[in-house]
């Protein structure tokens, strides 16, 4: 009995010293590039081709000023987020509903719909573009920020579907009878319980499709011209650009997705309680 | 439910903004060059904000530039004004596609670029719009470790290799850089230097014995290489590190370099082999394809970078030199200087030999470059005998050969028909 009030406190301090390095390494792995990515933007050039880098940034602005001086960044930006937030809500509205159906109904052919719709992610784009191109620019579809939402929504609705159905599937459909009973119809017991049970969900799977959208280069570059994204306007003339062009041109990039992601991490971070019930 | 109201808002504001897209003027320049941000900006406000007509400059990689003029092409209308690429990608395309320009009265100073422009028909398809080649650059701190007897304007393969050999003993590491990373552009290492200094020809000596024995110099070359060279893409990059100390690359891959420490690095022409002193010119140039909208200012535009003033600005704003007559001015960037000086030290040597762009291939010109590569991976990264690598890429440039029916191009004496691997 002695021996074990003895040792309990030894076996909880290892464990929390190794919970505790766990926590700091996983916060590393994230923290460091972006860390370097972030001094090396506040770098001069010639620092940022020297090494050792250094670890304290030198506030060199030189890098962010070139592109802030760089024509059609701001219209590109405005694009981008308009194209990430069509696509976000556009593949909620489609592929809720259809996590829902998926989840609560059995109709024929429910399992091969499941494998089917993942098939939108199996052609490559390269592939894709050519036709979708031609056939924006026949329907005056071509260059707009809707049309290029949507085809980031087609590829998007698998994710949303996907992660939707498990999130309704996690809800015991006695929640929704019991609803019934007591006055609810079918759209307001939706509303009024499974709704707010799901909606860290139905966030996570906004940020997916947002990240996704963010993220898409070779659509955006064949789809849009005057009205490119940000991912398109840069990233195709960031990899031949000088070093310290390249961690700016990537600081500009990643900043307003982060800046998104902390702001609905609420929500997301929610998801994870009901995930665990 | 706030949330969601909120998300409807932002749907409904996003649908309104959409509707205001703004209808286009300008004219739209599809460009596969000048892709660095730094240079497209040169080139927005330094070169194209003299045309009246107003341009958007758009530079693009070749993968969405391609994909969106067969887009336009297919669909039958289109945004694209002018076109602007390499040679190679000209040669790609469908000679109907692009408008014939002939009769705009503008055209480059040397005939054997006007004959490729024309790419194969009667008329002028695209105008030689600017040109560049491959050179070689030194940190200074490795002139000392030169040969005895080497003079750095008119080296020899095997003095070059001597030079990386004594740098790599003096630094212990290897200091030579070459640009075998994936964007690198190795494969005209090959085809416009290794081969035409060695074997004076590509093609047609592509597994002869004198190409054997060109490999195995560059393999000697390659033992004194940054092992890390197979990231480097480029070398401006790795010469301002340090990590490479000589090194070969494209005149505007190698401009930073020289813009940013122009006393710390000298430009140099490539070595000479057996066979003399193998070069390759590059080449871009200007487009109009059939589906331009607004075909009076594309054809404006054309003729406007080919005036003298606008080919000084490009070779400003890009490194690429002009293809018209022009006095330079004395004020040009470091980097153009340097480089300038190297071509035209190159060009004009008693032993030069220059190896043309690959023409004719259309759309195998990809899988043409892959042969060297392959070639190149298998031999000297993989370490396999040289013979019988050859041996078996020989069938597929000869089967690429085959397909195209492409003839000689210089150095390989002409051919009838198909050019052959001998």
């Amino acid at each position: 009995m002695t021996a074990v009030t003895t040792q309990a406190p030894d076996t909880r301090r290892a464990g929390r010293t190794v919970y505790a390095a766990a926590v700091v390494l996983l916060c590393a792995w994230v923290l460091v590039p972006l860390y370097f990515l972030f001094i090396n933007t506040l770098s001069s050039p010639d620092t940022v081709n020297s090494f050792p880098k250094p670890f304290v940034p030198e506030f060199d602005t030189g890098s962010l000023a070139f592109f802030a001086g760089f024509a059609g960044m701001l219209s590109a930006l405005k694009n981008s987020i308009l194209v990430a937030g069509m696509t976000m809500v556009m593949s909620i509205l489609i592929g809720a509903p259809a996590g829902y159906a998926l989840s609560r109904f059995d109709f024929r052919g429910k399992e091969v719909f499941r494998l089917l719709i993942l098939l939108t992610r199996a052609f490559p784009l390269p592939l894709l573009a050519l036709p979708l191109a031609v056939m924006f620019i026949r329907t005056g579809l071509d260059d707009t920020v809707f049309g290029l939402a949507l085809v980031h929504t087609t590829l998007a609705v698998p994710f949303a579907v996907l992660i939707t159905f498990s999130l309704f599937s996690g809800i015991p459909m006695e929640l929704e009878e019991a609803a019934w009973t007591l006055g609810c119809t079918r759209l307001t017991a939706f509303t009024k319980v499974v709704l707010p049970l799901i909606l860290p969900g139905i966030t996570a799977s906004a940020i997916f499709a947002f990240v996704i959208s963010w993220n898409e280069v070779f659509a955006a570059a064949v789809l849009t011209i005057e009205n490119r994204t940000l991912t398109a306007f840069l990233l195709q003339n960031l990899d031949t650009s000088p070093l310290h062009l390249k961690f700016a041109g990537g600081f500009i990039l990643v900043v307003p997705a982060l800046i998104f992601i902390f702001a609905v991490r609420k929500y997301l971070f929610a998801m994870w309680g009901i995930a665990n019930r | 439910m706030n949330y969601f109201s909120k998300f409807l808002g932002a749907a409904s504001a996003v649908a309104l903004s959409c509707a205001a897209v703004a209808a286009q003027a300008e004219t739209l320049f599809w460009s596969t060059q000048a892709k660095p941000v730094e240079e497209a900006q040169a080139m927005r406000e330094q070169v194209l904000s003299g045309f009246g007509g107003g341009v958007d400059y758009q530079p693009n990689d070749g993968g969405p530039w391609l994909t969106r003029l067969q887009a336009e092409l297919q669909a039958g209308s289109g945004s694209i004004g002018v076109l602007g690429a390499l040679h190679g990608d000209f040669s790609a395309m469908d000679p109907a596609d692009l408008v014939d320009l002939s009769d705009l009265g503008v055209a480059s100073a040397s005939d054997t670029f006007n004959g490729l422009a024309k790419l194969g028909t009667d008329s002028l398809q695209y105008i030689p719009w600017m040109q560049a080649s491959y050179i070689m650059a030194a940190n200074k701190e490795a002139l000392q470790y030169l040969p005895e007897g080497a003079d750095i304007n008119s080296l020899t393969y095997d003095q070059l290799i001597a030079w990386a050999a004594n740098a790599h003993e003096a630094a212990g590491e290897p200091k030579f850089g070459f640009p075998a990373g994936p964007k690198g552009l190795k494969h005209r290492f090959f085809q416009g230097y290794l081969y035409p200094s060695y074997t004076d020809g590509v093609v047609r000596t592509f597994a002869s014995p004198e190409a054997v024995t060109a490999w195995t110099k560059f393999k000697e070359l390659w033992s004194h290489t940054n092992p890390s060279s197979t990231n480097f893409s480029f070398m401006q990059e790795q010469l301002l590190s340090g990590d490479a100390w000589i090194v070969f690359d494209h005149t505007s891959r190698l401009a930073q370099a020289f813009n940013e420490r122009p006393d710390d690095f000298v430009a140099f022409p490539a070595p000479a082999g057996p066979t003399g002193r193998g070069f390759m010119p590059v080449l871009a140039g200007v487009a109009i394809p059939k589906t331009s909208p607004d075909m009076d200012a594309a054809k404006e535009l054309v003729a406007y970078m080919l005036k003298p003033e606008t080919q000084i600005a490009t070779l400003r704003a890009t490194n690429f030199f002009p293809v018209v007559d022009v006095a330079l001015p004395d004020d040009l960037p470091p980097s153009v200087k340097a480089a300038g000086d190297a071509v035209a030290k190159m060009s004009g040597s008693a032993d030069a030999n220059p190896g043309l762009l690959p023409a004719g291939l259309g759309d195998k010109g990809g899988d043409f470059n892959r042969v060297f590569v392959d070639t190149f991976e298998r031999i000297v990264l993989a370490n396999q005998p040289i013979e019988q690598v050859l041996e078996d890429q020989k069938g597929r440039l000869a089967a690429i050969m085959q397909e195209t029916g492409a003839p000689c191009w210089a150095p390989d004496a002409p051919s009838e028909g198909a050019c052959p691997v001998e």
